[in-house]
């Protein structure tokens, strides 16, 4: 099992932690534009952007890293948050629309004069929370109670979340939902009385996102180290040898589906008023599996991977659909193909994989490439 | 072959040179579009067209303000069809970049997307496609098609021919819907009755209509059950299809129509999101005789019109720009209202001697900016909107549009519902 | 390209619906000399015209003239008196005159002559004109044959006014066809217009008519137009006999005469009798329309997922670049069909620069400039070729990627996005980000009518394909002994590759043979549906779930599970009346299913435990 952390892993993860939370803001806010060390309103609003994909990616790592379930359904979860989140966001625009109407802009426009009734509660913060919470959770107790209860697993498992995906995003598109269809919801003006578009809520939000990470974090390291998550990693290894031991492999795997609903709808809550919109195409398939994918390239199965995979990958992204508009995604493309190819452990792992790499070449006879010499990967994960 | 490398060479030389000379002066310039994803297929001419007109534009002597000219910078970004990255690069553009305005979007969800960051950065942003209206930002102008600037034409048009049926079909997002609510409260008041306009209608808990027409989902494929009913609805006589479905699910909505012997001669289909660009993935040939209603047609025959496609085939011919495809391109109503923009907004630049954008603003909605385009007069309206005409065409077995009917000088109306509510119960 | 139709045989023997349109090009070897043969002996070849007319040629040409250049009721009027004319000619320069084919060449007097183009082109793209009025070529001063473009003329105007008269003539006119087809549809045309007047005309043609079908229609139209009659009583029997014939386009004009204030009692009866029957018709006809469309979105779904049923299915890689081999396929076709037209190029600037210069490549391969029959046939070559530069493009990533990742099977599935990914940028650059045209070969276009349900040739047509490819597969996999290997290794890789199979090669086979298949689909995706760099990702989801809901490793399954999801979402999208809902229902449905049965339809049975 995984060695007992040494301190210098403490203390690069306090640095970390206190440059992501403390540092950035202060600089952000503390230091006058245009100088070197000064991070702007744009970078900040984009690094909470990426950490709130973190907290996503988090919680597809501990689903397929950690438990071997990998789930192709996690934006669902994600923009479920998110869309209750954006409930009471409409709420507070109050009647700043188009229309100047109390209720949104999009119901004037199909032409409603009142609110729908199931609209009215989320004017509340607590319950809209309570809701992004809840809602993802019962989706995914009742998915997650009927799939492991049949046992259905492996590619059985990823193929239905994405169905479950799919049909929701389908039914997220339709305008009869009364929840925006293809357009959503967008020009969000006010959170708790805040106006969103002050730089100062801005990175409110950021440190926000940042703590939740940081918790989640946390939170994740304590769990994989409690008994819970040594029976959640032999389910991992083997399904079946747990099952004989006599566990109930299917309800750790329903608890652990449904914490990381909560994870995902953590992430989506934060994201939805940073980025100032949400819409159905967010819960379609690919945004999942790009969610897979941070997690590969960061390295699953440890905790640090993924969030440095959604960092990496997105900052990427932002970088060349600007700089190679035509074609960042060859560039993209290429680097998962690589990536899954040649660094199996992903990011986390390329300093053990250079070592060995290295020792290697020092004899005079280089044996086989590194990818075709793993011993049954399914199996033997990183510990 | 050796003769068209000199001419590249010599082409890349002297943009070259035209780049050195001016290099001092430039003013950077925002294009946002979505080159990858769904919607990469109708926005990525549109980004031809815009690197088109600035070339053209920097040839020319770029932009005048005061005494000195400026060369316009492009910058570039992809969207890819995700509409929280277009507010992140509308964001970086405005923010980061500083671009004096920005041209893009095509979707209604990306411009609403983007419409809090232009708000709140001051921005400012040209808007070239179709749209619903109900809708007016201080920081966007609409060069679009406004829908009393196309479907209500087109409509009007079906009347005189003596259409008494209409089936109103859709893809279920915000245009089409609007589009159609209005289309039906229009169709009313012009004593159509309400068993002849098919599709379906929803109601709300009062029994309001609050949408009208049949609606299948983006990038649909299956529409055997949907002609089918078409086909019923049509056995009648003198029907019509009003057609708001968006590019992508055309092909095979007019491939299944084809089929399935539903004729022009019949029952024609009026296409609001068809245009030349779109109409080259469709079977041309099987489908003469549907109607079209934009703002500008390749086939127009005016002066300005054919020097501005013999300039755009020169231009295609000697660019250098990535990913741009010089095959078998069409030119249509929503690249022509870019260019349009573009040129609205050099004009509106001299005139307000800045680049700043409330001067801009300020002497857009003067009403006095006006540009002779491919497709005729453009004047800005003080509500964003343009004047410009309508024309009305049926598709050719080229892939082109024969015009039929031609309105003039059609002002842009953003705000219809309200007024056609207002009517309606007054005639009841 | 604008329509040339010149006055020859080949359009009388147009194909109903859309096919007419490019059967012409059928004849353009005949089309000179026949043009000749007709123009000049036009009256000759009106008394060897099954309807022989008593109007001479000359007449008819000089009226068709008139008609031209005249407007407003006076060319209603001569409209009106060639489409009793009957004559072969009058067809054709109508026909001509509706597509923008008559055009008016100024004369050396000033004076406006129509004439139409020669259908033999010149490499200049120019044809020689004819006159309407004697079928004579223009010529000038010296007697040379003048030679146009078409947009050197001016073409005679219609708007759709005109055009919907012209029509009207043409349908008096079609009434003889010889086409049955097409005499049917004209009948029924005449029946819609509501206008008794053309009673008559009808019932002299029932006495002469033959074809049950067609007799079958102009009672129809017949009793369309009586139902218009002011008598009560013949509205009755009018109705009653409507009811009799289940006609679906009359249930409109039923329902408007019941509605009509001051309609006596006895004729609401009778409609009210007529409506029923004939709803209960239209509920018979979707219900069988329903299956049909069921069918043939299960064929498509067959054909898309069949690919996938090998490479997943079988050999358990999670393919996701399964809809980029569809697209690949697809792309082939419209190449093929580019290379049998004018040719296909393409150039691509990549956005780096080498010594101050972009870099640029391209390649233009010359079309054939096929016509008639020989471009029509470009989809039977398209066809093979689908498959084969899918199975390259398969083996090539198989040789690449894929070989490295058989161990590591939810791996595979980020590996294959990327390729995914990379490919359709490729799409874009290579062909561009629109959408490409593919045209459907006319005998793939047009439909046929059995008791008012209608089948399109290509939705048969890909249920015939979609049986073949299965069992094609079925063979493959069965009889031969290449899919004993590949069964053997699918099954335990180690075993057979211990017993000397060389699993490496079967691998590979494997791969691109399921490669090729989405090639195939794709050829035939062409057909019905958008060609574009997004296209695979239309199918993708869809795929999985036929594979997984029909049992991974199942041939038989997926085939049973591709006409199931067809059929169920055709019949709740004709239920619920909303496309998106009948989707959304057979998903969760699918969903529930596996949670029955989570092996799938068939699960293939093991004693192993995983």
């Amino acid at each position: 099992m995984r060695p007992a952390e040494s301190k210098t892993e403490k203390w690069g993860l306090l640095t970390v932690a206190l440059i992501m939370v403390v540092l950035l803001p202060s600089l952000n806010a503390f230091t006058p534009a245009g100088t070197f060390l000064h991070v702007s309103n744009f970078s900040i609003n984009l690094y909470g952007k990426y950490l709130c994909y973190a907290i996503l990616a988090i919680s597809v790592d501990l689903l397929w890293g950690y438990t071997g379930m990998l789930s192709l359904g996690q934006a669902l979860f994600f923009t479920l948050g998110g869309y209750m989140m954006g409930m009471y966001l409409m709420r507070m625009i109050g009647n700043l629309g188009q229309y100047h109407q109390p209720i949104p802009d999009f119901l004037v426009f199909l032409g409603w004069g009142t609110l729908p009734t199931f609209w009215k509660p989320f004017s509340s913060f607590p319950f809209a929370i309570l809701m992004a919470f809840l809602l993802p959770g019962v989706v995914a107790a009742i998915f997650g109670f009927l799939a492991f209860h049949s046992r259905i697993r492996g590619v059985y498992f990823s193929i239905l979340t994405q169905a479950l995906t799919y049909a929701a995003c389908l039914l997220f598109f339709r305008n009869s939902l009364l929840l925006g269809g293809n357009n959503g919801f967008t020009d969000f003006k006010f959170i708790l009385g805040y106006d969103l578009r002050s730089p100062g809520t801005q990175r409110g939000l950021y440190i926000a996102t940042a703590l939740a990470l940081v918790l989640v974090y946390l939170g994740c390291r304590w769990l994989s180290r409690t008994k819970f998550g040594l029976v959640q990693q032999a389910i991992r290894d083997s399904e079946n040898r747990v099952l004989f031991s006599g566990y109930a492999a299917g309800y750790y795997k329903l608890f652990v589906f449904v914490l990381c609903a909560f994870i995902a709808a953590l992430g989506g809550i934060l994201y939805v008023p940073q980025v100032g919109i949400i819409n159905p195409g967010e819960m379609g398939t690919e945004k999942s599996l790009e969610a897979v994918v941070w997690v590969a390239v960061g390295g699953r199965g440890t905790l640090i991977g993924p969030v440095l995979g959604a960092i990496f990958i997105n900052a990427l992204k932002s970088w060349t659909t600007r700089a190679y508009p035509d074609m960042w995604l060859l560039i993209l493309g290429t680097l998962f193909i690589l990536v899954t190819v040649f660094m199996p452990k992903g990011i986390v792992g390329l300093p053990g994989q250079l070592r060995s790499l290295h020792g290697r070449f020092r004899p005079k006879s280089a044996p086989a490439p590194a990818a075709s010499t793993e011993p049954k990967p399914e199996m033997a994960k990183t510990k | 072959m050796k003769s068209k490398l000199c001419k590249w060479l010599g082409a890349c030389a002297t943009l070259l040179l035209a780049f050195n000379a001016m290099a001092a002066d430039t003013i950077k310039v925002g294009i946002l579009h979505s080159l990858s994803g769904t919607m990469a297929i109708s926005e990525t001419s549109l980004r031809d067209m815009l690197l088109f007109a600035f070339d053209e534009i920097n040839a020319a002597g770029g932009i005048k303000v005061g005494d000195k000219s400026y060369m316009i910078e492009p910058v570039i970004v992809d969207g890819a069809s995700n509409w929280p990255l277009f507010a992140e690069k509308a964001k970086q553009l405005l923010e980061e970049d500083k671009v004096a305005v920005v041209f893009g979007c095509w979707t209604s969800v990306s411009r609403k997307s983007v419409l809090p960051v232009f708000e709140k950065d001051n921005g400012m942003l040209f808007y070239p496609v179709q749209y619903e209206g109900e809708e007016l930002s201080r920081n966007i102008f609409y060069t679009a098609e406004a829908v009393n600037q196309q479907a209500t034409p087109a409509v009007d048009y079906l009347l005189a021919q003596g259409k008494k049926k209409f089936y109103l079909i859709g893809t279920d997002y915000v245009y089409p819907q609007t589009t159609n609510l209005i289309l039906y409260k229009y169709l009313l008041l012009h004593g159509i009755k309400l068993e002849d306009i098919g599709g379906g209608l929803r109601k709300d808990d009062s029994g309001k209509v609050i949408s009208a027409g049949k609606y299948t989902p983006f990038g649909h494929t299956d529409y055997q059950q949907i002609v089918a009913e078409i086909k019923q609805f049509a056995a009648g006589g003198d029907a019509c299809v009003v057609n708001t479905i968006n590019g992508d699910s055309n092909v095979p909505f007019f491939k299944e129509v084809a089929a399935a012997g539903l004729t022009p001669a019949d029952c024609p289909v009026v296409s609001f999101s068809l245009a030349e660009d779109e109409l080259r993935a469709l079977p041309t040939k099987d489908l003469v005789g549907e109607l079209g209603c934009w703002t500008y047609f390749m086939s127009i025959k005016s002066k300005d019109n054919k020097a501005f496609l013999k300039r755009w085939d020169g231009w295609l011919k000697t660019e250098d720009h990535p990913g741009v495809v010089k095959e078998k391109r069409a030119v249509d109503s929503p690249m022509v209202l870019s260019y349009d923009g573009v040129y609205l907004w050099k004009e509106a630049v001299e005139k307000a001697g800045s680049f700043d954008v409330d001067k801009v603003r300020e002497t857009l909605e003067s009403g006095s900016i006006s540009f002779e385009g491919p497709g005729g007069k453009n004047t800005m309206q003080k509500n964003h909107h343009t004047t410009k005409n309508v024309y009305i065409g049926d598709t050719r077995a080229d892939g082109q549009f024969k015009i039929l009917k031609t309105f003039m000088g059609v002002q842009g109306e953003p705000f219809l519902l309200k007024d056609l509510d207002e009517k309606l119960s007054a005639m009841k | 390209m604008s329509w040339r139709v010149s006055c020859q045989n080949g359009c009388s023997l147009r194909l109903m619906g859309r096919s007419g349109c490019s059967a012409p090009r059928l004849f353009m070897n005949l089309a000179p000399k026949l043009l000749v043969w007709l123009l000049s002996g036009g009256i000759f070849f009106g008394c060897f015209s099954a309807r022989a007319d008593n109007t001479p040629d000359s007449d008819i040409r000089q009226k068709l003239v008139q008609a031209i250049q005249s407007d407003g009721q006076a060319q209603q009027q001569l409209l009106n008196e060639l489409a009793e004319s009957g004559a072969k000619i009058v067809h054709d320069v109508l026909t001509a005159w509706i597509r923008e084919g008559v055009y008016l060449y100024d004369g050396p007097d000033g004076s406006k002559i129509p004439v139409i183009l020669d259908d033999q082109l010149d490499p200049e793209g120019k044809a020689r004109a004819i006159r309407i009025i004697d079928g004579q070529f223009i010529k000038d001063a010296s007697g040379k044959e003048l030679r146009f473009a078409s947009a050197d003329l001016n073409t005679a105007e219609t708007d759709m006014r005109l055009r919907s008269s012209v029509q009207q003539s043409m349908d008096t006119l079609a009434l003889s066809a010889p086409n049955p087809e097409e005499r049917n549809s004209a009948v029924l045309k005449l029946g819609n217009s509501q206008k008794p007047r053309y009673i008559p005309i009808l019932q002299a043609r029932l006495t002469k008519e033959t074809v049950t079908a067609v007799r079958r229609s102009i009672d129809e139209a017949i009793a369309l137009l009586q139902l218009a009659d002011p008598d009560p009583k013949m509205e009755i029997a009018a109705a009653q006999h409507l009811a009799e014939l289940k006609s679906i386009g009359a249930l409109a004009n039923i329902k408007s005469l019941m509605n009509k204030p001051g309609c006596p009692l006895d004729v609401v009866k009778a409609c009210r009798g007529a409506v029923q029957v004939i709803d209960n018709h239209i509920a018979f006809v979707n219900f069988i329309g329903t299956i049909f469309h069921g069918l043939s979105l299960g064929s498509i779904l067959l054909v898309v997922a069949l690919g996938l049923a090998i490479t997943f299915g079988l050999m358990g890689i999670i393919n996701m670049a399964h809809g980029e081999m569809i697209a690949v396929g697809a792309y082939t076709c419209y190449v093929v069909q580019n290379i049998f037209g004018s040719g296909f190029g393409f150039s691509i600037t990549l956005p780096i620069s080498f010594g101050g210069k972009m870099i640029q490549f391209g390649l233009h391969i010359p079309g054939l400039n096929a016509t008639g029959w020989w471009f029509e046939s470009y989809f039977l070559f398209a066809i093979p070729l689908s498959f084969l530069m899918a199975a390259l493009a398969g083996l090539a990533i198989e040789r690449t990627v894929i070989r490295f990742l058989y161990r590591r099977p939810l791996e595979s599935l980020l590996a294959t996005w990327g390729i995914s990914l990379v490919m359709q940028q490729l799409f874009r650059m290579v062909f561009g980000a629109n959408n490409v045209q593919v045209n459907s070969p006319s005998w793939l276009l047009g439909h046929f009518s059995l008791n008012d349900v209608t089948f399109d040739y290509n939705r048969v047509f890909v249920i015939v394909f979609a049986i073949l490819i299965v069992i094609g597969t079925w063979l493959l996999l069965t009889k031969t002994p290449l899919g004993l290997l590949i069964r053997a290794v699918m099954q335990n890789r180690a075993m057979a590759s211990s017993l000397g199979v060389r699993t490496a090669r079967v691998n590979m086979l494997t791969f691109s043979f399921g490669s090729g298949l989405a090639g195939l689909a794709g050829a035939f995706l062409s057909q019905i549906g958008n060609v574009g760099p997004s296209l695979g990702q239309t199918y993708i989801v869809d795929s999985f779930m036929t594979v997984v809901l029909g049992g991974v490793g199942s041939i038989v399954g997926t085939v049973c599970s591709a006409f199931g999801i067809g059929t169920a979402d055709e019949v709740l999208q004709q239920t619920t009346g909303s496309p998106v809902t009948g989707k959304i229902v057979v998903l969760v449905g699918i969903i529930l299913f596996l949670q029955w049965k989570p092996g799938g339809l068939f699960a293939s049975r093991s004693r192993s435990l995983d």
